[in-house]
């Protein structure tokens, strides 16, 4: 190219990069797989700000981003651990609450939650558990637990989240170690239960695992409740279980980063998303466990009988960071799937 | 082009240009290299640079880059386990470069011994694929290859007694979902080389008595090198670092070494260690790619 048309072309990208940020937008980053079209259409009719939807696949893609210095996001959307850390770290901007009216239709039970006991810096979107889907038309053993799912007979029959954390900590649970026990030595314990498991997995998906229970190629799956919740809308034979040996819940939130650059138009996000009739705009699409008592009225009984969006157990626990341990699972995950 | 010509090397030049002139065509060649030169420092040169300091830092406890100096990336990455899935990259794409090669070549060579009119349009047949995303095409192959999917559709409708065939996640997809994506960059180097191929030189050699075997590995083989030393550089480098494919697949199941170094810097955490694994990365890269030139050189 030569360098006057080179220039020339610059020239118009800065041209169309200043004329796009006169107009009013918001950069989200968040889950893939979780914010509906329609919330995004119908806040874009209803106030004219364009909402630019970025993904990833997990809290680590999400923080090793925004550490980077990603400061284009105005809004972010992660679990209660990875909250956690952007509040310790101060990568999150307080909230002003004169713009969250419709934080009231919020239930109780999620109101100054451990990650954020004033409720300064994070407000809850939807939550879940992970928990067991099983496809009764195939398996006909009882299952109620990991134990059950993780056996030989069912080598290559499995799909489980592509997420480290997660199998090791379902991997403590089976050790009667809860989900925050992470430790060198806790790990080392549990190295052979996950080198046995791994042997019989044959899908790893954090994006869709419900993909591989539909197609047919697997018949036992570890997932997300919403995941799980899909699969029981499309047909019952997909059973939900909570492991007997432990389960645990996740809170995902929206926060604003402290570098947003569109912080009102942020609020104003995030207080549409809280109106019951939005909210349930979200349930209808993604059945997770809706935290807004308002809106859950408007859904339909049969969505509130969804086993996996509405599981009958009490309060379960959450992930806490656990820092540079992070790396220490990943390694230890690197070494058995590579079968050693 | 008609058989009987030989093609004339050009006149080398002979004059060199006066002394006067020299310097404005080397000003003009900076000017004209400029845009280039500014990309290569942008998209090459810093990046690479910005990857060899971090591989030498450390992680602080967030996943933050520190700007200490430490070894310790390195010594990691020569650890058994990391050696170990560098050696499995290179066997997949190994496997994968041998299999394009063994079906990518009389594709290639059949195209360009094509008559003129149709080799156009057998050429842009190789290149429709590109038309679509190269995401949506390994969807494509999952669909195929899924249990209930299209092929055991068809096997099990066959009266062949095939049962449905265990495919997808499994290696066997990995591999095919590799040498689908790179069979094109074999087939078009392997195609500019043989269609300059003269048919005069296989003529002269049945003319001096080789039989159909001898006359392809004498005398057309080494003339394609060129050809087949890109191709397999074209095709080896890429699926060495491949990891939408062994994801997708795969079941992400066996990490390859671009699964490894996308988990360091999105799950682990650990810039500094991913970088060190990509320095490693692209020296190997150097190195095959030193390797293919001079065995390159040694057939020319």
């Amino acid at each position: 190219m030569k360098p006057s048309r080179f220039l020339l072309a610059a020239g118009l990208l800065l041209g169309t990069a200043a004329a796009l940020s006169a107009k009013e937008e918001l950069n989200l980053f968040a889950w893939s797989e979780y914010v509906p079209q329609k919330v995004l259409d119908g806040f874009k009719q209803e106030t004219g700000i364009e909402v630019n939807y970025e993904t990833y696949a997990s809290n680590e893609e999400l923080l090793s981003k925004l550490l980077a210095g990603g400061a284009a996001y105005d809004l972010v959307q992660p679990s209660d651990y990875a909250a956690e850390v952007m509040i310790k770290q101060g990568l999150l901007a307080p909230l002003d609450p004169a713009l969250l009216p419709n934080r009231k239709n919020l239930g109780a039970q999620f109101r100054h939650l451990p990650h954020d006991p004033d409720d300064r810096y994070t407000v809850p979107y939807m939550t879940g558990t992970v928990g067991i889907v099983v496809n009764t038309d195939v398996v006909k053993d009882p299952i109620r637990g990991f134990r059950d799912v993780f056996q030989p007979k069912f080598k290559d029959r499995i799909v489980v989240l592509n997420d480290n954390r997660e199998i090791v900590t379902w991997a403590l649970y089976t050790r009667g170690i809860s989900a925050n026990a992470i430790s060198k030595e806790n790990l080392e314990q549990i190295r052979p239960v996950v080198a046995d498991w791994i042997k019989l997995i044959k899908v790893f998906d954090s994006d869709s695992p419900k993909t591989a229970l539909l197609n047919g190629d697997v018949d036992l799956g570890v997932v997300w409740s919403g995941e799980a919740a899909i699969l029981w809308r499309e047909n019952r034979k997909f059973k939900y279980v909570l492991a007997e040996e432990g389960a645990h819940q996740f809170i995902d939130v929206l926060a604003i980063p402290v570098a947003a650059k569109h912080k009102e138009a942020a609020h104003k996000f995030i207080n549409y998303i809280l109106r019951p009739e939005v909210s349930k705009l979200i349930s209808d699409e993604f059945p997770y466990t809706n935290p807004n008592v308002e809106a859950r009225k408007l859904l339909s009984p049969e969505q509130l009988a969804n086993p996996a969006s509405y599981p009958s157990e009490g309060k379960l626990e959450t992930f806490h960071d656990i820092g540079k341990l992070a790396a220490d699972i990943d390694r230890l995950m690197t070494d058995l799937k590579s079968g050693r | 082009m008609s058989p009987t010509t030989l093609k004339t090397r050009p006149p080398a030049l002979v004059a060199a240009p006066p002394e006067e002139n020299r310097r404005r065509p080397r000003l003009l060649a900076w000017l004209l290299l400029a845009p280039m030169l500014l990309w290569l420092a942008a998209f090459v040169v810093i990046p690479t640079a910005i990857l060899a300091v971090y591989s030498f830092c450390e992680r602080d406890e967030v996943g933050r880059v520190v700007y200490r100096f430490t070894l310790e990336n390195y010594r990691r990455v020569f650890e058994p386990v990391y050696l170990h899935i560098f050696w499995r990259s290179i066997v997949y794409a190994a496997l994968t470069t041998a299999i394009c090669v063994v079906v990518g070549y009389p594709v290639a060579y059949f195209i360009a011994r094509a008559r003129e009119a149709w080799r156009h349009k057998l050429l842009l047949l190789v290149m429709i694929p590109f038309w679509t995303s190269f995401l949506i095409r390994t969807y494509a192959w999952i669909t195929i290859l899924k249990q209930e999917g299209l092929l055991n559709g068809l096997l099990q409708s066959l009266p062949l007694g095939i049962g449905p065939l265990d495919l997808l996640y499994t290696p066997t997809a990995v591999v095919i979902g590799l040498v689908y994506a790179y069979l094109p960059f074999m087939i078009l180097p392997i195609y500019g080389s043989a269609e300059k191929l003269e048919n005069a030189v296989i003529e002269a050699a049945y003319d001096l008595g080789a039989g159909p075997v001898r006359a392809f590995s004498s005398v057309i083989v080494p003339l394609t090198m060129p050809g087949i030393a890109a191709g397999t550089l074209l095709v080896f480098v890429p699926a060495i670092g491949m990891f939408a494919i062994t994801d997708l697949m795969g079941g992400a199941k066996v990490p390859m070494i671009g699964n490894v170094i996308q988990n360091q810097f999105l799950q682990a955490r650990d810039w500094p260690f991913g970088a060190a694994l990509g320095v490693v990365f692209m020296l190997m890269f150097a190195v095959t790619y030193w390797i293919v030139q001079r065995r390159g050189a040694q057939m020319g």
